[in-house]
């Protein structure tokens, strides 16, 4: 408390700090709306075509059978617990958000090696019962070459977003992007002025 | 403890590193705000075509030009080559397949001619080859009216737009012959500004208007169905509507499956034409592919039309929805191995087997269906009066009526076998209680011999026994093809010329 009250400034300055308060608060406000923030709180797949270089993931999970029953967090943030869940959502966010913003996305982009890990887990956590098969179980000498050291994906290459993924790869795929940064209520306003 | 105003006082110094501080995160937080707006406008320029022609733009090759692959892929709609147990892109004479279906047209223009259509491509050519549009000249009219062309055409928005819808329609076919020369296209589907997809024909948006339904509230995925379901679903002709007008209706007031329809067509004392056998006031079905979709499985877990009549495909670096749209039998992985993960023989023997068990039922109730219109007719000969024959000709309507839904629509007994076995037993069920009526009748006149069966073992034989004379029928065709249609071709291209200055 005392650290705060030695912030607060003398009688005469608080009207103008209030006000440059407020404008450094709504700044921060307007970048927290314009880039859909509280989204990312949630498991929409929309979400993740907030930035646009994602419309190929988006277009080709929306053509896969994964469609119906997953959406990206099912498979791209790990379910092991809660905290977890949001520690790894937010690092990874973080990361893409930091790039896109510096514009350093590559052409194609791969995924990393977490990434890969929690992919793969959750490829698990759904189709279990495919590894646990008991005509699976038995324990050759090379369980290791074929069993435990590949991923899903090694065999199940198109599953699910195939394998052509360049930035460029889906040009008239219909993605739910975000619009214009322009709410509707503000446009039709603008037009009906200009009209006047 | 001092407070700020204390330390600042004594070091002024500190008072300016806060300000620069302060100056550079929000210059920072500025650069971001801006650089997000940035990336959400590239979105929009990215995503958005450099379209420069009108939104009614017919051509489809203007289309083509930006954009090339899916043009490419829709041109394949050309292709006549592929053949599977029932269906395919080939031209399949239905009556010569099924000679029986002559006689319960009788009296109506399909018994001259009806066929398993062709490709999109085809659209144009094929409607003015079918018998059914006649052979207008200059002294003749076509017997349709204007609005057989609803569903042909990207000229069909256009025209619409310009002359508004009721007077789209009126008119007899002849008349829009130079107006309507492009085959179904781009702009039946999309929208020229955004290419999101978009509903071109009103009487869609009418139907579900009728039904209490906003289109405005569909889903994205709902609509990569409806894009279809402006033409391929049941449809009639109401008078009622705009004075001398055959207005085009989806009869979806009451719903959409067939006992719905049935009784709106019941409620308004509609019937398409009378039998000219039985005298039944017939309803005859056309293509209602969507609503018996509607009742399947693949619509109940969500799948639309384009899922697998438009599958995603790739092409060297880019992917794109394949507009080869097509019987997904020619296309197996593309379309049914995305979720099944079954070897391509076995999932096609899947459709075989369901097309071949309701095919079967189907025959049976169109044999009884000839038996009907053949008995009927003896009664009327032997002097039935009306009231006698009321409920037997609304059997025979209602019997009918079910058969033609499962026949009309060619995918049927796939998209919903359950529902089309259902129509069917249904049919049969009817047809039999009407020949009960009808045994009962022709015993009452004093007959108990069975009334014999028609020889129409082929198209030729079963249209002669209805009384079509199919030799003048095909000359006049004939002559139109010949003469007529090259000519509207070629003035309709000349108008293109100038309506659309390069």
């Amino acid at each position: 408390m005392r650290f705060i009250s030695k912030l607060i400034p003398p009688e005469r300055w608080r009207f103008p700090v209030i006000v440059l308060m407020g404008i450094f608060t709504g700044l921060a406000v307007f970048a927290l709306d314009i880039s859909n923030a509280p989204s990312y709180l949630g498991d929409k797949p929309e979400t993740c075509v907030n930035c646009h270089i994602m419309a190929p993931q988006y277009a080709t999970w929306y053509h896969s059978s994964h469609r119906e029953i997953t959406h990206c967090n099912d498979c791209h943030v790990p379910h092991n617990n809660i905290f977890n869940k949001y520690y790894f959502k937010a690092k990874d966010g973080l990361r893409h958000a930091t790039i896109f913003t510096l514009r350093r996305e590559p052409q194609v982009i791969f995924i990393k090696d977490e990434g890969r890990d929690v992919v793969h887990n959750n490829c698990i956590r759904c189709h279990e019962e495919l590894l646990t098969d008991s005509r699976l179980l038995a324990r050759g000498r090379d369980i290791h070459e074929f069993r435990m050291d590949r991923e899903c994906w090694d065999c199940h290459r198109e599953t699910p977003h195939g394998t052509v993924n360049s930035l460029s790869s889906v040009p008239h795929a219909r993605v739910p992007l975000p619009g214009s940064v322009v709410p509707l209520w503000l446009k039709d306003m603008v037009s009906k002025s200009k009209k006047q | 403890m001092k407070s700020i105003q204390e330390i600042l006082k004594g070091k002024p110094w500190l008072g300016w590193i806060i300000f620069a501080v302060t100056v550079i995160i929000v210059f920072f937080l500025g650069m971001l705000a801006s650089s997000i707006i940035e990336r959400r406008a590239e979105a929009i320029f990215a995503y958005t075509p450099a379209v420069t022609f009108p939104p009614d733009e017919p051509r489809n090759e203007v289309w083509g030009e930006l954009f090339p692959r899916e043009y490419n892929s829709y041109m394949k709609t050309s292709e006549t080559d592929f053949k599977s147990k029932y269906n395919g892109s080939a031209m399949v004479d239905m009556l010569e397949e099924s000679p029986r279906m002559a006689v319960l047209w009788a009296g109506y223009s399909f018994s001259k001619d009806y066929n398993q259509g062709r490709g999109h491509y085809y659209s144009i050519e094929d409607i003015q080859k079918t018998l059914r549009t006649g052979a207008p000249d200059e002294s003749v009219p076509s017997p349709q009216p204007n609005t057989c062309w609803t569903c042909k055409s990207p000229d069909v928005p256009r025209l619409m737009n310009k002359s508004g819808i009721a007077e789209f329609f009126r008119g007899t076919w002849d008349t829009k012959g130079t107006e309507i020369i492009n085959h179904i296209g781009c702009a039946d589907c999309h929208d020229s500004k955004t290419m999101n997809l978009r509903i071109s024909r009103p009487t869609l948006l009418e139907a579900f208007e009728a039904m209490g339904r906003d289109i405005e509230e569909v889903s994205h995925q709902e609509m990569r169905s409806l894009v279809c379901a402006q033409c391929h679903v049941e449809y009639y002709f109401n008078k009622e509507i705009a004075e001398g007008v055959d207005y085009l209706v989806f009869p979806w007031k009451n719903g959409t499956t067939i006992e719905d329809m049935e009784s709106y067509y019941d409620e308004l004392g509609f019937s398409d034409w009378t039998h000219a056998m039985s005298r039944a006031p017939m309803l005859k079905a056309q293509h209602p592919d969507y609503e018996i979709y509607l009742t399947g499985v693949h619509a109940q877990r969500g799948v639309s039309c384009a899922d697998c009549h438009m599958p995603f495909i790739s092409e060297g670096g880019q992917k794109f929805t394949d507009h080869h749209i097509q019987s997904p039998l020619n296309n197996v992985a593309n379309s049914c191995q995305v979720c099944h993960r079954e070897e391509t023989q076995e999932l096609i023997e899947d459709v075989y087997s369901r097309q071949d068990k309701l095919l079967e039922n189907r025959n049976i109730l169109e044999t009884l269906l000839v038996r009907c219109h053949v008995e009927a007719k003896a009664a009327w000969d032997r002097g039935a009066d009306e009231r006698q024959m009321k409920d037997i000709l609304n059997g025979i309507r209602r019997a009918q009526w079910r058969w033609d839904f499962t026949a009309a629509g060619h995918g049927n007994s796939f998209h919903s076998p359950v529902e089309t076995g259902r129509i069917i037993t249904g049919g049969i069920a009817i047809a039999q209680e009407a020949r009960v009526q009808l045994a009962r009748l022709l015993s009452s006149q004093g007959y108990f011999e069975e009334i014999p069966y028609p020889d129409i073992s082929t198209k030729a034989k079963a249209q002669e026994y209805i009384g079509l004379d199919m030799e003048k029928i095909n000359k006049e065709k004939g002559l139109f093809l010949e003469n007529v249609v090259p000519r509207w071709m070629g003035q309709g291209r000349e108008r293109e010329k100038r309506e659309y200055v390069e």
